[in-house]
């Protein structure tokens, strides 16, 4: 037998493997529900739970020490902040905490009763802000509402301060001896959604992908205790690489419409940033795609049945998010963690993918993490090997 | 106590010692999960963002900014780049979360009263480290306009003194209560570390019942319970909750022992807080099971609604802000009551008054599985496995 025949039986294995697995696919509502409903409604679900982007008219109590002209302006002035609103007026600090106690309010703003007298003096005055720590997200909306008033009030009343002393040379045109300017890449709104759908659709590819393989291989090793050691529905007399590498490309194939629908139309869908060009995400997922089916292969090893997946894959889907980086970033992580997640297809892809998406990079940008997957591919498919000639070896 | 529930209970001890995944599913991945989110955010806040300075101007007062910006604890200036292009590419590459501009001619112009701009990019994409470096280049601005104002308004005669009066009337002190830090492990680890927590103890309960159907043993279960379906799930269900109730001490051990979370009110109600939820999650579970009795439906429904768990039970994105279709989600998720009461117990030590009504929610779940365990008993006594 000359290698042409050897190739060309090797090739037609693949291809009956890949036509079986197929049909295993189409046939089984468990595995679809994972490779087709999962990936078709979960980044829906998740976009219009982040969809207000931002969080606006935070709760305040206010506590006026001051009850002056001048006071009032201030509270005036916070509340035409669109992040902050005004829930109501406390005589006191204790009335205050009662309502952050029941979380009618999230901060609370005491105006010293020496305000409009340190105003008129031309003295510094001091506003004491208490916020609710409950959730990081309202605090740095609080943040930067303050910020804002702050930098508002003193344009207000430092121009008034220093024409008072004589010096409107300075005061000219109102503007500052040196000005600032701040931009935002990416994710110019800094909305919630815009940050963090890009990378939640990628593990979604991945864990999906996982879920779906491995109720196939649960339910495959069901068929083989029943049956002997043999299951009756994989395709007999095709070598071990054959079968893998037909299973793999049958996923990896199988993802194809539903990629291009997460990668490509739920950014456009709900309006997330959407910037880098569709043949270079779409080329660099392919790896992910094609590693993930492997990994996937490989830990059919450890799913005794059909349902196996649900309790070892499930909860691994908040480790990745974290291994990602998109919530800590992978910098402040030690080591341990950062050679783990080095082994997760989809922290490179939501690395990668968050750049082309939303910073608009070019596949040369991205080529580690391009090249990280390939090799992560290389190994899983000798894992699969081995997961694959083990369970044949059990027959 | 009687017998059917003694036999049930020594049934079910023999069931989950003779298989490893009740040993994996209840024990090692919450164990592991809570080490996790303590190990990953050991430092507390991600500072030290690699950034980089653009400096187009190299005069003395560029270079003061330089070292400012190198002083401060929040930003780790890893590149100096010659160009915004170059930096933008830094930025591309994942090398640099952000990068500051100092315009050529700053110092000249600044001098001269021309009002240069400093212009600061920070990359969203990575909200995180983007806020970081966005903080850490404002403060740098704002003190270097401030300095050189100071400077010019001493020139003019203006006293030392006065000075901070006019370039800042107004101060607005801030004081974040109970996490002064702004230490992110404080309000990510016990959120997501419970969540997780909850989304095992509900595949797990759905492991335990559905098994019986699946294998065809749920007649013989039954009949141990003498028939009574409520007996079965007491003699299956309590053992369990018995284990998972240690493992929640121990989570609240890592999280306040061992790490030092605040805990500001009591002990004891964190602990009354984490049993209830354990059988409220064991309640939802059964819930489920009750009302499909098929593994994969069930499995599949607890899956979805624990993972979603995460984000519209609001430990992020406050549910506040939700839209109300989904918000209402969260009245269904125990882990969200676990929430409000460890913030209120444990973060901002209000007393139990306040969570009151977190607890009666809690307390609520068993009657809901009660209420649908009819229908379970039913599909137990003709068990019908569909794949």
């Amino acid at each position: 037998m000359n290698v042409l025949t050897k190739i060309t039986r090797w090739a037609a294995g693949l291809g009956r493997v890949f036509r079986n697995e197929l049909r295993l696919i189409v046939r089984d509502p468990g595995v679809l529900l994972f490779f087709v409903a999962l990936p078709l409604a979960y980044p829906i679900v998740y976009t219009l739970i982040y969809n207000p982007e931002v969080v606006r008219k935070l709760p305040v109590a206010v506590v006026d020490n001051s009850c002056t002209a001048d006071s009032r302006n201030f509270v005036r002035m916070a509340e035409a902040s669109p992040s902050i609103e005004i829930y109501a007026y406390c005589p006191n600090m204790a009335d205050a905490k009662e309502l952050m106690a029941e979380g009618k309010v999230f901060g609370i703003m005491q105006i010293p009763g020496n305000y409009a007298k340190c105003i008129g003096r031309g003295e510094q005055a001091h506003v004491e802000f208490y916020a609710d720590m409950s959730l990081l997200l309202r605090f740095r909306t609080f943040v930067s509402a303050l910020t804002d008033l702050q930098l508002e009030i003193i344009s207000d009343i430092t121009g008034e301060r220093i024409s008072q002393a004589g010096l409107e040379s300075l005061a000219a045109g109102g503007s500052l001896p040196v000005k600032s300017e701040s931009n935002f890449l990416g994710d110019t709104e800094q909305g919630f959604a815009s940050f963090v759908i890009p990378g939640i659709v990628i593990l979604i590819l991945q864990q999906s992908m996982i879920l779906g393989i491995t109720m196939l291989g649960g339910t495959s090793r069901e068929r083989r205790r029943r049956n002997g050691g043999i299951d009756p529905k994989e395709v007999a007399g095709v070598g071990a690489t054959a079968t893998i590498f037909g299973k793999a490309l049958c996923y990896t194939v199988f993802y194809f419409p539903l990629t291009i629908y997460i990668m490509r139309y739920i950014p456009e869908i709900f309006n997330l940033p959407h910037y880098g060009s569709a043949v270079d995400y779409l080329l660099f997922i392919f790896p992910m795609l094609l590693s993930t089916a492997f990994l996937g292969l490989t830990l059919n090893i450890a799913m005794r049945e059909r349902e196996s997946a649900f309790i070892i894959i499930v909860f691994t889907s908040v480790v990745f998010l974290f291994l990602s980086g998109l919530t800590w970033p992978r910098y402040a992580m030690n080591e341990l963690w950062t050679w783990v997640g080095n082994c997760v297809p989809a922290v490179w892809g939501v690395e990668g993918f968050i750049r082309i998406n939303s910073n608009a990079a070019t596949l040369p940008e991205v080529a580690p993490a391009f090249k990280a997957m390939w090799i992560l591919t290389a190994v899983y498919m000798l894992t699969a090997l081995w997961t694959e000639k083990m369970l044949r070896s059990k027959a | 106590m009687s017998l059917g529930f003694i036999q049930g209970v020594r049934r079910e001890v023999r069931q989950m010692t003779s298989r490893r995944m009740y040993l994996f599913g209840m024990v090692i991945v919450p164990v592991f999960i809570a080490i996790f989110f303590l190990s990953i955010l050991n430092k507390g806040l991600p500072e030290q963002v690699p950034t980089a300075v653009v400096d187009l101007d190299h005069s003395s007062m560029s270079r003061s900014v330089t070292r400012s910006l190198r002083a401060l604890q929040l930003l780790d200036i890893t590149h100096y780049s010659e160009s915004y292009d170059d930096a933008l590419d830094d930025v591309r590459d994942g090398s640099i979360f952000g990068f500051f501009v100092i315009p050529a001619n700053f110092e000249k112009d600044a001098l001269a009263g021309k009002s240069p701009t400093l212009e600061y990019y920070t990359n969203m994409t990575y909200f995180v480290p983007g806020t970081l470096s966005f903080k850490g280049f404002k403060t740098v601005a704002v003190a270097t306009s401030g300095g050189v104002v100071k400077e010019t308004l001493v020139s003019l005669g203006v006293s030392p003194e006065t000075i901070t009066d006019v370039i800042q009337p107004v101060a607005i002190d801030q004081f974040p209560l109970n996490n002064p830090w702004m230490n992110y492990a404080i309000y990510l680890c016990p959120s997501f570390t419970m969540c997780t927590f909850v989304l095992m103890i509900m595949l797990m309960t759905v492991f335990s019942i559905t098994m019986e159907i699946k294998n065809g043993t749920s007649v013989e279960w039954l009949a141990v319970a003498r028939g009574r379906m409520s007996v079965a799930l007491c003699s299956k269900l309590l053992p369990q909750t018995v284990i998972y109730f240690c493992v929640g001490l121990f989570i609240l051990w890592v999280l306040f022992g061992y790490a030092h979370f605040p805990l500001n009110g009591s002990l004891g109600w964190m602990i009354a807080a984490t049993f209830i939820t354990v059988i409220a999650s064991q309640s939802f579970a059964l819930f489920i099971c009750s009302v499909v009795p098929n593994p994969r439906l069930s499995f599949s429904l607890c899956a979805l609604f624990g993972i979603l768990s995460f984000s519209f039970t609001g430990f992020s994105f406050p549910v506040q802000s939700m839209y109300g279709y989904l918000a209402v989600f969260s009245w269904f998720a125990p882990i969200r009551y676990w929430f409000l009461i460890y913030i209120n117990e444990a973060l901002n030590g209000v007393g139990l008054y306040y969570s009151r009504l977190y607890f009666a929610a809690l307390l609520l779940f068993p009657f809901g599985a009660a209420a649908m365990m009819w229908n379970l008993r039913r599909a137990c006594l003709k068990p019908v496995y569909v794949p």
